[in-house]
C-alpha cells in the first residue's frame, strides 16, 4: 500500500543563529589547540618555564627579524632559543610559560567540569525523577549555593582550603555543579512525559531502568553543550582567581599568575608579559565559547 | 497578584535565613586556621590561647553561632580583624563604590547594547548580524582584569586621556562629603562640579571594561529573544490583520524584552560579586576588594558579612524582578 | 445576484519557499457569496497559499510571481502601504493554531480592537466595545468578561472565535480560512463552522475554506479544489467532486467510505472493568477534577470496544487505568482471570505482557536515540532475535531495511506502525489504542486502520480503540460507548450508536460528524439536534445530568437528578432515561 510521506512540518521557529561554521571550525580548532598543549605543552618549552635566563625583561624579536629566526629553527641552524614572547621581569621566557600554562589552566576547567557534569546531571536526574520531597530538598540546595557571589566565593573556598590545583578544581566543581542540575532536571522533566517512557513502563521495564536508559541520554544533550561555554568561564576563574593571589601558588605557570606578576611593569613599558598570556586567555575562552554556539546550532537542527 | 508576592518574600526569607547559617559553618568547617595565621606559626601556646580568645573563636561552636545570629539580628557583624572596626561600617563605605560602578555600567551596557541586538535581529544572518554577533560570543568570553590592564596601557600611559588607576578621585583632592556615598550623587549634592567630573573621569576606563564585557552576553539575548519573536506565529498575524507596523513593532518589542528581565536581574546579581577584579586593578576601593583583603588575611567577621551582604541583595534583586515579570507577563502569576 | 464580477480572480501565482515551488501557476476564482473549499495533504502548501493570497510570506518564501485580483485590484501589484489597508479590511484570514495567532502578553478584546483601529478612525473604547459586540454576535456569552482575557486563560475554541473577530471586523468581502478546526472537539468544531456559515452567508461575502477534512468540505462548501505539491489538481463543484474525484489522492481517502465487515468476535469476557473511579487533585486548592466516574464495561476476545468523546469526558484516563500507568481510586479491572486493579508488582509485569498500548503521537512514543532494532528488541527482551523482527516489521508493512533506522528517519505513518510492532511483539491479548490515527495524515489514517484491522483477524488480538473520530471508530468497532464528562451515556453495538443513537450527547455527537457525503449536509438538515454552549469545566459539575445546561430536551427532574446508566428495550445501555422512556414508547 503506497504511503504518502508526510514532510516533517516547520513546526518550532529556530532561532538561527548566524555565525558561519567558520566560527564554529575556528572555536574547534582552538579547543582542540588548548587540549594538545594542556597535555603536551610542558615539553615542547623552548627554555624551562620556571627556571630565570639572564635575559631580564627582554622583548619579543621585532617584526621584522621574525622571518629571519624562522627560517633558522626551520633549517636547524645551531642557535639560542629564541624569547618568542621576550622574558619578564625575573628572566623568565614568556612564551614558555604561556605554552606550559595549560597544563594548569585548562587542566582545572576541564577537571571542574567533568566532575560537576558527572554530579549535576545525576542529581538533575534525580530532582527530576524521584519523589517531590527528595527532589525539592536537591532544588533549594542547589539554589542556596547559586545564591553565593560566585567569584568571592570561590576565593573563600580555595583560599581557606589550601591553595592547591585539587582545591581549585574541587571549588570550581562545587560552584558550577547547580548549572548542570538545572539544564538537566528541566530536560529530564520534559523528557518523563514523553510517550517512550510510558511504553516502556507498559512494557514492564523497572523505573531505574528508564530512567538511566530512556529519560538521561535524552536529557544530557543541552549540559553537554553548556559544558563547552563553563570550561571558558571557569578558565576565566581560575586566572581571575590566581591574579587576586587566591588561586593557583606561584611559581606554576598560569596565565592569571602571570598578568598579576607583570601588572606593574606594565605602565614602565613592558607590556609583552602581560599581553601574550591575556592573549592566550582571550583567544582560549573565545574558543571555547564559539565552539559551544556551533554545537547548539548542531543540536537545534 | 499579592498572593504571589507573599510567596516569594517567604521563599526569600528561608533562604536568607539558610545563608547565614550556611555562611557561619562553611568558614569554620573548612580546614584553615586564622589563629595560627594571625599569631605566626611558631607561637607559643599562650599566645596561641590569647589569641583565640580575642577572636572569640575559643568558645564553643554553638555559642559563636549565638552571638553571631544575635549580632547579625541587629546589624552588628562584630569587627574586623584586620582593621579593628565594626564590619558594618567598613562595608557601609565600600558597598557604595561598588553600586555606583556597576549600576552606571550596566545601564551603560543595556543602552548599547540593546538597540544593538535588536537592529541585528531586523535581517539575521546578514553581514552586520555576524559581525555583531562573533563580536557579541568575543567579548563575553574576555578577561575583565586584563582588558582592564590594557585600557589602563593605552588610555593612560601611551595616550593619557585616563588618569592613574590610584582610585575613584585624584589622591590630592579632597573628596566631596559622603552622604549617599557614591561619588557622583555626592559631589552633586555639594556642589562641587569639580569632583563630580574628576570622578567621572575615574570611572571612565572602569566603566569602559565593564561595559565592554557586559555588552557580550547582553547583546546575544536581546538578539535571540527578538529573532524568536519577530518569526512567531502573532506577528506574522498581526501583519495579515493589516495591523500598522509600528503597532506590530510594539507587540514585537514587548514580547521580546519581557523574558529577557530575569535573565538581566541574574547578570546585575552576578556582576554584584564580580566586581572584585575590575575594582582591584583600578584600585577602587569598593567591596570587591575589601573581599580580596578580608579573605587573604582570614578576617572571619568581615569575610562573613560581605558574602551575607551580597547574597541578600541578589536575593532582594531577583524577587524584585519577579515580581515585576510577573505582573508584566500574565502566565506566570496564574 | 447583483454584481457578477467575482470577488477573487488568483492567476498564475507562484510561491517559492527556500528555494523550492511551494505554490506553483496557481488559479481560482471565487464568486461572490461563494464557499469554496481547497483541500491537499500536508505539504501541498495550503498553508503557503492562504499567506500568499494577503501579499504575505513566511520567512524564507518569496512571492514569484502571477496576480491576486481581490475585487478588481491586484494585491501583488500594489505597494505595501495600500496592501496593508487591505489587509483585514477587504480580506480576513484564520489560522491554525488560534491561541499562537495572538500575542500572549495582550488582552483578547484589545487585540480585536486593535485590528479594528487600524481600519476605522474610533476611539480606544469605541474598539473595545466594538470587540465586545463581535465576541456576542459569535454565540459567546458573558464577553465582557471574555474580552479582558489573556489568550492562554482560553479554550482553543474561544481563541477561534477571537481570531474570527479580527478577521471579520470590518465585513470584508473574502474570508480566507486555514484549518479553523484542526484541534478542535468535534461538537465544537460543528457549532463553529455552523456560525461561520451562517455570517458568511448574512453578509452576502465569500470564504475560501482550506482543509484536510472532506466531510467539513462537503457540509459546507459549494466548490472543490485540490492542491497537491503545490498544483491545483481538480476544481469542481462539490456534487460532482465526490461522486467521481479525478484525483488518485482525492480518490484514496473517499474509497474509505465504503462498509467494511469486521472480524468475528467470540462472547467472551477477556477484560471487565467495574465502577471505575479516578478523581484528579488540583494543585494549590481543595477542588479535584472527576476525569472517570462509574464506569464499567467488559470486551471480548478478538473484539473491539470504541470509547468515544471529547475533551474531558475521560476516555484517555480510562485506557490509562486499564494499563495501570495511573492508579484507579475506585473500583475493580480483571483481565482473564487476574485482577488488574489489585495485582503485586511481580503479577503486574506478568500481565503486562497481555496488556499494550500505542498512543497518539508517533514521534513522541519512539525514544529518538534507539535504533528501530533497539526498540523492538527492547519489547521481545533478552533475545535480540534478528528473525521476530524481520518478521515482526513484516507484519505491520514495513520494510526490512527500516530495522536500521531512527525514529525521525521516519514518516508519521511508519512510525506508527513501529509502535504497533512494539506493541504486538510480546504477543498480547488486548491492546489499548489512544487516539493512534489523530495525529497522522488522512491517507496514513486509512493505512493504519486497515493495518489494525488486519492484525486483529490474524492474531485474534482485542482492542479498546479510544478515538474522538467517529470515522475511524465506525470502522474499528464491533461495539461502541460514548463518554461525556467522566460518565459512559451510551454503550451498544456499532449499528445502534451510529444509526440510531438514543443518548442526547450521543444524537448531537453524530449529527456534529461531517460526513463526507454532500447529500447529507449538515447545513440542510432542519432536525439537528444542537447542543448549545461550552463544556463544562470538570471541576464543578453540576448536581443532576451532567448534559442538563446544554440538552435540547432536558426536562426539569433531569437537571435535579443524577441519571443512572440503565438497560434499553434493545439490549443497550442508556444514561437517561427520558430517552429510554419514549424509545419504549415508540415500540409500542
Amino acid at each position: 500500500m503506497s504511503e504518502v510521506l508526510d514532510l516533517a512540518d516547520a513546526g518550532a521557529v529556530h532561532v538561527a543563529t548566524p555565525a558561519p561554521s567558520f566560527l564554529f571550525r575556528l572555536g574547534a580548532a582552538l579547543v582542540v589547540l588548548s587540549l594538545v598543549l594542556m597535555v603536551v605543552g610542558p615539553w615542547i618549552t623552548p627554555y624551562d618555564p620556571n627556571r630565570p635566563t639572564f635575559e631580564i625583561s627582554e622583548p619579543p624579536p621585532a617584526l621584522t627579524a621574525i622571518p629571519g629566526l624562522l627560517w633558522r629553527v626551520i633549517t636547524g641552524a645551531p642557535h639560542d632559543p629564541i624569547h618568542w614572547f621576550g622574558t619578564d621581569s625575573s628572566g623568565l621566557d614568556v612564551f614558555s610559560r604561556v605554552v606550559a600554562a595549560p597544563r594548569t589552566d585548562v587542566a582545572i576547567a576541564v577537571g571542574a567540569n567533568v566532575v560537576s557534569l558527572i554530579l549535576g546531571s545525576l542529581l538533575g536526574l534525580l530532582a527530576g525523577f524521584a519523589r517531590p520531597w527528595i527532589a525539592g530538598t536537591v532544588m533549594r540546595i542547589s539554589d542556596l549555593i547559586q545564591a553565593f557571589p560566585v567569584f568571592i566565593t570561590g576565593m573563600i573556598l580555595v583560599t581557606f582550603a589550601g591553595r592547591s590545583n585539587m582545591t581549585i578544581v574541587l571549588t570550581l566543581a562545587f560552584l558550577y555543579t547547580p548549572i548542570y542540575v538545572r539544564l538537566t532536571r528541566a530536560e529530564v522533566l520534559s523528557q518523563r512525559t514523553r510517550g517512550f517512557v510510558d511504553a516502556a513502563r507498559v512494557l514492564g521495564k523497572p523505573e531505574g531502568f528508564i530512567a538511566l536508559r530512556h529519560v538521561l541520554p535524552n536529557a544530557l544533550a543541552p549540559s553537554l553543550i553548556q559544558a563547552s561555554v563553563t570550561i571558558g568561564f571557569a578558565i576565566l576563574m581560575t586566572a581571575g582567581l590566581s591574579f587576586v593571589g587566591a588561586g593557583v601558588r606561584p611559581p606554576t605557570p598560569e596565565w592569571g599568575l602571570m598578568i598579576a606578576a607583570s601588572a606593574n611593569e606594565l605602565i614602565q613599558g613592558e607590556w609583552w608579559s602581560s599581553l601574550f598570556p591575556g592573549l592566550a586567555i582571550s583567544l582560549t575562552v573565545f574558543g571555547y565559547a564559539a565552539f559551544g554556539n556551533g554545537l547548539e546550532r548542531i543540536y537545534d537542527r | 497578584m499579592l498572593n504571589f508576592i507573599a510567596r516569594r518574600l517567604v521563599v526569600a526569607m528561608f533562604q536568607l535565613v539558610g545563608l547565614v547559617l550556611v555562611v557561619f559553618f562553611a568558614i569554620r568547617m573548612l580546614p584553615a586556621d586564622p589563629v595560627a595565621r594571625l599569631v605566626g606559626m611558631n607561637s607559643t601556646p599562650e599566645a596561641y590561647r590569647m589569641s583565640q580568645q580575642a577572636l572569640g573563636l575559643d568558645k564553643p561552636m554553638l555559642e559563636q553561632l549565638r552571638s553571631y545570629i544575635a549580632g547579625v539580628a541587629t546589624g552588628d557583624f562584630g569587627r574586623s580583624w584586620v582593621s579593628g572596626a565594626p564590619v558594618m561600617e567598613d562595608i557601609r563605605n565600600v558597598l557604595p563604590v561598588t553600586i555606583e560602578l556597576i549600576t552606571i555600567s550596566f545601564i551603560l551596557a543595556f543602552l548599547i547594547s540593546v538597540p544593538l541586538g535588536m537592529l541585528c535581529a531586523l535581517r539575521p544572518g546578514g553581514v552586520a548580524d555576524t559581525a555583531t554577533f562573533t563580536y557579541s560570543l568575543f567579548a563575553g568570553s574576555q578577561p575583565e582584569f586584563w582588558w582592564g590592564l590594557l585600557f589602563i596601557y593605552i588610555f593612560f600611559a601611551m595616550l593619557g586621556w585616563a588618569p592613574p588607576p590610584l582610585g575613584r578621585l585624584d589622591p590630592m583632592s579632597t573628596p566631596p562629603a559622603s552622604i549617599s556615598g557614591f561619588i557622583t550623587v555626592d559631589s552633586l549634592l555639594a556642589g562641587n562640579i569639580a569632583a563630580f567630573r574628576d570622578g567621572l573621569h575615574h570611572l571612565m576606563l572602569p566603566v569602559a571594561t565593564k561595559v565592554f564585557v557586559l555588552s557580550g552576553p547582553i547583546i546575544k539575548m536581546v538578539r535571540q529573544n527578538m529573532v524568536r519573536v519577530l518569526g512567531a506565529d502573532y506577528v506574522l498575524y498581526a501583519r495579515a490583520s493589516g495591523l500598522p507596523p509600528w503597532r506590530v513593532a510594539l507587540i514585537a518589542l514587548k514580547n521580546a524584552l519581557v523574558p529577557a528581565l530575569t535573565l538581566l536581574g541574574v547578570l546585575y546579581g552576578y556582576i554584584l560579586g564580580g566586581a572584585v577584579l575590575i575594582e582591584t586593578v583600578f584600585s577602587l576601593g569598593g567591596i570587591g576588594q575589601y573581599a580580596v583583603r578580608s579573605v587573604l588575611a582570614f578576617d572571619y567577621p568581615a569575610i562573613q558579612a560581605v558574602v551575607l551582604v551580597i547574597a541578600a541583595i541578589s536575593l532582594f534583586v531577583y524577587l524584585a524582578l519577579d515580581v515585576i515579570h510577573a505582573w508584566i507577563d500574565p502566565r506566570l502569576a496564574s | 445576484m447583483t454584481d457578477s464580477a467575482p470577488v477573487l480572480d488568483v492567476r498564475g501565482l507562484t510561491v517559492d519557499y527556500g528555494g523550492r515551488p511551494a505554490v506553483e501557476d496557481f488559479a481560482l476564482t471565487i464568486a461572490r457569496g461563494e464557499i469554496v473549499g481547497l483541500t491537499g495533504d500536508s505539504g501541498s502548501g495550503k498553508s503557503t497559499l492562504a499567506l500568499a493570497l494577503l501579499g504575505l510570506t513566511r520567512g524564507p518564501g518569496r512571492i514569484k510571481g502571477g496576480s491576486v485580483v481581490l475585487e478588481g485590484t491586484d494585491l501583488l501589484a500594489l505597494d505595501e502601504a495600500s496592501r496593508r489597508e487591505r489587509r483585514g479590511r477587504d480580506i480576513g484570514l484564520i489560522v491554525q493554531n488560534p491561541r499562537g495567532a495572538l500575542s500572549p502578553l495582550h488582552r483578547v478584546g484589545q487585540q480585536i480592537g486593535a485590528v479594528y483601529r487600524s481600519h476605522q478612525t474610533v476611539t480606544g473604547a469605541q474598539a473595545t466595545a466594538h470587540a465586545v459586540d463581535m465576541l456576542r454576535s459569535l454565540g459567546l456569552n458573558d464577553p465582557e468578561r471574555r474580552a479582558s482575557a489573556y489568550p492562554h486563560e482560553i479554550s482553543g475554541g474561544m481563541a477561534q472565535r477571537v481570531l474570527i473577530a479580527m478577521a471579520l471586523g470590518s465585513g470584508p468581502r473574502l474570508l480566507v480560512a486555514d484549518e479553523p478546526t484542526s484541534g478542535l472537539d468535534v461538537t465544537i468544531q460543528a457549532q463553529f463552522l455552523d456560525e461561520m456559515w451562517r455570517t458568511v452567508r448574512k453578509d452576502g461575502s465569500s470564504a475560501l475554506l482550506m482543509t484536510q477534512d472532506l466531510g467539513i468540505i462537503a457540509n459546507y462548501c459549494d466548490r472543490v479544489v485540490v492542491l497537491q505539491n503545490g498544483r491545483r489538481v481538480e476544481d469542481a463543484p462539490t456534487q460532482s467532486f465526490y461522486a467521481a474525484p479525478r484525483d488518485s489522492y482525492s480518490r484514496s481517502i473517499l474509497a474509505l467510505r465504503k462498509e467494511e465487515v469486521l472480524p468475528d468476535a467470540a462472547p467472551s469476557r477477556l477484560l471487565e472493568i467495574k465502577d471505575l473511579r479516578k478523581i484528579f487533585p488540583l494543585r494549590g486548592s481543595n477542588k479535584h477534577v472527576q476525569a472517570v466516574d462509574d464506569v464499567s464495561f467488559t470486551i471480548g476476545r478478538g473484539e473491539t470496544l470504541g470509547l468515544v468523546g471529547e475533551s474531558g469526558s475521560g476516555k484517555t484516563t480510562v485506557g490509562r487505568c486499564i494499563l495501570r500507568l495511573v492508579e484507579p481510586d475506585a473500583g475493580e479491572i480483571t483481565f482473564g482471570d487476574a485482577s488488574v486493579t489489585s495485582a503485586s508488582p511481580a503479577a503486574l509485569r506478568g500481565l503486562r505482557r497481555k496488556l499494550q498500548v500505542v498512543f497518539q503521537d508517533p514521534f513522541d512514543s519512539l525514544d529518538p536515540r534507539w535504533t528501530v532494532t533497539d526498540i523492538l528488541a527492547e519489547a521481545i527482551e533478552g533475545k535480540s532475535d534478528k528473525a521476530r523482527i524481520a518478521e515482526l516489521l513484516r507484519l505491520v508493512g514495513l520494510r526490512p531495511d527500516v530495522a536500521s533506522a531512527k525514529p525521525r528517519a521516519l514518516s508519521a505513518g511508519s512510525q506508527q506502525r513501529v509502535n504497533i510492532a512494539r506493541a504486538i511483539a510480546v504477543e498480547p491479548e488486548l491492546i489499548v489504542l489512544d487516539e493512534p490515527t489523530s495525529a497522522l495524515t488522512p491517507l496514513a489514517r486509512i493505512a493504519t486502520i486497515r493495518l489494525l484491522r488486519d492484525i486483529q483477524a490474524r492474531l485474534g488480538v482485542s482492542y479498546l480503540f479510544i478515538s474522538h473520530d467517529l470515522n475511524t471508530v465506525e470502522h474499528m468497532s464491533h461495539r461502541v460507548a460514548v463518554m461525556y464528562l467522566g460518565q459512559i451515556v451510551e454503550l451498544g453495538t456499532r449499528e445502534q450508536v451510529f444509526r440510531s443513537p438514543l443518548h442526547p450527547y450521543s444524537k448531537a455527537l453524530l449529527a456534529a460528524h461531517l460526513v463526507a457525503d454532500p447529500s447529507r449536509r449538515r447545513v440542510d438538515r432542519t432536525d439537528i439536534q444542537t447542543l448549545s454552549g461550552e463544556i463544562p469545566s470538570p471541576i464543578d459539575l453540576p448536581r443532576g445530568c451532567y448534559l442538563a445546561s446544554r440538552c435540547p430536551v432536558a426536562l426539569a427532574s433531569c437537571r435535579e437528578q443524577p441519571q443512572p446508566l440503565l438497560p434499553a428495550p434493545d439490549g443497550r445501555l442508556v444514561r437517561c432515561t427520558p430517552a429510554i422512556a419514549s424509545l419504549k414508547q415508540a415500540m409500542h
